[in-house]
């Protein structure tokens, strides 16, 4: 008999499609059958990330430590402009180049209403952990747990199609060579002792904040507006930001703030905010983790030791905004089995709390608690979340509506006046917008 | 019919069969490749571009309302404003310039070779690091010029948070980019004209200036054609240095069409919305390429 007679005869049709059938259903049965998948041989994973100090911990001391539990990682990091539509390409054409993307949590509903994100909850992780710090794991959810839906999944159950990776939010950072041990109180206080440092020439101006159009000028607006305690939509999502307190904390922070704030600022971003703190030119900011982390290495700061933390200054409340790093896994990655394994293992209780000693904020209430923790800021983190921190409307068009304000926000700070003028323009803008989306 | 003559025919037959379509078969490769890089993802467009999308999906054909919506959206129109301003502002500069290098750069001189080489080197440098170069140039905390500025005595010099200012500076990065392509192409013209006419004129005793409008202008229209056709069409699409540089602020100062695109495709997912625009902007150029042939064409000495 031939080689190939052999051959043909062994292989039958039928074995063909038994031995097809059984491979199917051995690939399958980890994955999606038994709702828990186990972790693939070799622990490869691909996690996509934007590049942020925020994560610096997590790259410089988790990273090893889930080498040695077996995760072969491969970290590939994007400017923040560019990752949402490059991540967003990738699940929508199930192009399957991630396992895990660490998405800014404003982009989850975008992600969670086109569906192309694991149910992680179904895939064994526990939501209900009383572990969890409330607000963190909330956003994880989609359509949301808490507050207003659109209408298009009004009455759709809730996925945890995300998880916090990094509890980040903002926080002040303050010169305690100027304003002292503990951190101003209130907007004026800040305003008035940093007028005071700038004549004693101690810094150049006494804050520093975002201008740029857009994601960065909302940004830096949005703690003002909760402090003066402003609401950006009511629950049917009529646009409630140019309310009389929404319109006086534009009109401070196009007036008051430029006028002391650095020249230029209203092409200032992060890394020009960043440098006018760390370089010792601002007296206060208010900012997220990345480079609040920096405050103390002689090697990235000027004033090392004249850096102090504190919750955001209050007009009426001292509310800060959520803007933390969360974890999805696409539909299409290619090792789902060990980016939920990792998941598991990174928010243990464990892992937490080395993520705290290495100087991250965890998301995990026992990780603020560790002996040792990597940075002053955590403490005050956990401070600030009890205070009060809200993230932002769960709505996949966040993007626009922040774009449509950002736009008639900068437009004020250039002219350094009119931002009431300003919230009426972008309230217009953004109910026509919304209208056409089908909100009403 | 006999055998042979039966044979002879049908050897015929299948030879003009296989020249019928042996061009085809040759040429089928390529056909496909065109199709499949060039029509499909046209037509593709044209779809897309008729089509509701929400949630990153296709939720319904729309017809024509994503062009309607087009023309009451202040955030397109300003685009397209801001777009047309800066393709004017900044290939006639680019042109003008690039014909005074080229002028320049005709005669031949000890050291002319040097610097045609050196002239061309903006144009092969990537947009995006061009960009980087004119953002570390313009910021208005540590750029090149607040410190010139500084050292002088002056105060931080803001060019990308001042709307008329940043426009300006985008304009001007182009310019320093693609001026010379114009003077490539203008020099490559120049050295093709006929010298007689050059010489009769400096027999008669006319002026360097005369010279140039009556003779070198005239001459030269055809392919000053071509660079002004092919900088617009180019311009049009300016994306990567507004991206780097500005986003499109301040408010929307620099926002191109390119950039209002991008967004409204890629960051707010209205996909057919950006389809529309994108298609609206293509035949834009279009008839722009068309209108200036059409003019070169009545400009082509017979």
């Amino acid at each position: 008999m031939t080689y190939r007679g052999k051959y043909l005869r062994t292989l039958s049709r039928r074995k063909l499609l038994q031995s097809a059938a059984g491979l199917a259903a051995a690939t399958a049965l980890p994955l999606g059958l038994t709702g828990t998948p186990a972790r693939a041989a070799g622990g490869k994973l691909i996690i996509g990330a934007f590049a942020d100090g925020g994560l610096t911990p997590f790259k410089e001391k988790i990273i090893p430590l889930a080498k040695a539990e077996g995760f072969d990682i491969q970290f590939l990091e994007d400017e923040y402009g560019v990752t949402l539509e490059k991540w967003f390409v990738d699940a929508q054409n199930k192009a399957g180049q991630y396992d895990l993307y660490l998405l800014d949590d404003p982009w989850v509903p975008q992600f969670g209403a086109a569906d192309v994100l694991e149910d992680l909850g179904a895939a064994g992780i526990d939501s209900a952990d009383t572990d969890w710090i409330g607000p963190l794991i909330d956003m994880g959810f989609w359509p949301p747990r808490k507050g207003p839906r659109i209408k298009a999944f009004q009455d759709a159950t809730p996925k945890l199609v995300t998880v916090p990776f990094v509890g980040d939010l903002q926080t002040l950072t303050y010169r305690n060579d100027i304003y002292g041990k503990t951190a101003p109180a209130t907007w004026d206080e800040l305003i008035a002792k940093g007028k005071e440092g700038v004549a004693a020439g101690k810094i150049k101006y006494p804050v520093v904040f975002r201008g740029v159009t857009g994601n960065p000028i909302v940004t830096s607006w949005y703690p003002v507006f909760l402090a003066f305690g402003g609401e950006f939509f009511d629950d049917k999502w009529k646009v409630t930001f140019n309310s009389d307190k929404g319109k006086a904390a534009a009109d401070f922070f196009v007036s008051t703030m430029k006028q002391n704030g650095p020249p230029g600022v209203v092409e200032f971003d992060s890394d020009q905010e960043g440098a006018a703190i760390l370089g010792g030119d601002a007296g206060a900011i208010i900012q997220y983790s990345g480079n609040a982390i920096k405050s103390d290495d002689p090697k990235q700061t000027k004033v090392a030791g004249k850096l102090d933390f504190g919750i955001v200054p209050k007009v009426e409340k001292a509310i800060a905004q959520l803007g933390i790093f969360i974890a999805g896994v696409p539909k299409s990655a290619p090792n789902k089995a060990n980016a939920v394994a990792f998941l598991k293992w990174y928010t243990s209780k464990a892992t937490q709390a080395k993520l705290s000693e290495a100087g991250s904020i965890p998301v995990k209430r026992s990780a603020f608690e560790v002996a040792n923790p990597g940075n002053r800021l955590i403490p005050i983190a956990l401070k600030q979340l009890d205070a009060g921190a809200v993230p932002r409307p769960r709505t996949p068009d966040w993007g626009k509506v922040e774009e449509l304000l950002g736009i008639e926000l900068n437009k004020a700070l250039q002219a350094g006046s009119g931002g009431g003028a300003a919230l009426d323009l972008a309230a217009a803008s953004v109910t026509a917008y919304l209208t056409k989306q089908g909100y009403y | 019919m006999s055998v042979v003559a039966r044979l002879s025919a049908n050897v015929r037959r299948q030879g003009e069969g296989l020249d019928l379509a042996l061009p085809y078969l040759l040429l089928a490769p390529a056909v496909l490749f065109a199709f499949a890089v060039l029509v499909y993802p046209i037509w593709d467009g044209i779809r897309a571009s008729t089509m509701s999308y929400r949630y990153g999906k296709a939720v319904g054909w729309v017809g024509f309302d994503n062009y309607t919506r087009l023309w009451s959206d202040p955030q397109f129109l300003n685009a397209l404003w801001v777009t047309v301003s800066f393709v004017a502002l900044a290939v006639a500069f680019e042109t003008v310039l690039g014909l005074a290098l080229a002028l320049f750069c005709a005669n031949e001189f000890r050291g002319v070779r040097l610097l045609r080489g050196i002239l061309i080197i903006p144009m092969v440098i990537t947009p995006v690091v061009v960009a980087i170069v004119f953002r570390l140039i313009y910021a208005s905390d540590a750029g090149m010029l607040t410190v010139v500025s500084q050292s002088l005595g002056g105060g931080p010099v803001e060019i990308l948070g001042h709307p008329a200012r940043a426009f300006l500076g985008l304009v001007a990065l182009d310019v320093w980019e693609w001026t010379p392509l114009e003077f490539l192409i203008l020099l490559a013209g120049i050295q093709s004209l006929p010298v007689e006419p050059f010489e009769a004129a400096r027999v008669d005793g006319a002026s360097p200036w005369r010279v140039l409008l009556d003779h070198t202008l005239p001459m030269l229209k055809p392919v000053l054609a071509i660079a002004i056709v092919l900088r617009t069409i180019d311009a049009f699409g300016t994306f990567d240095q507004v991206f780097v540089l500005t986003r499109g602020g301040p408010g929307e100062a620099t926002k191109l069409l390119s950039i209002y695109g991008y967004d409204t495709a890629f960051k707010f997912q209205d996909t057919g919305y950006a389809a529309a625009l994108f298609v609206t902007m293509g035949l834009l150029i279009l008839a722009a390429a068309l209108a200036a042939v059409r003019i070169m064409k009545g400009m082509t000495p017979p």
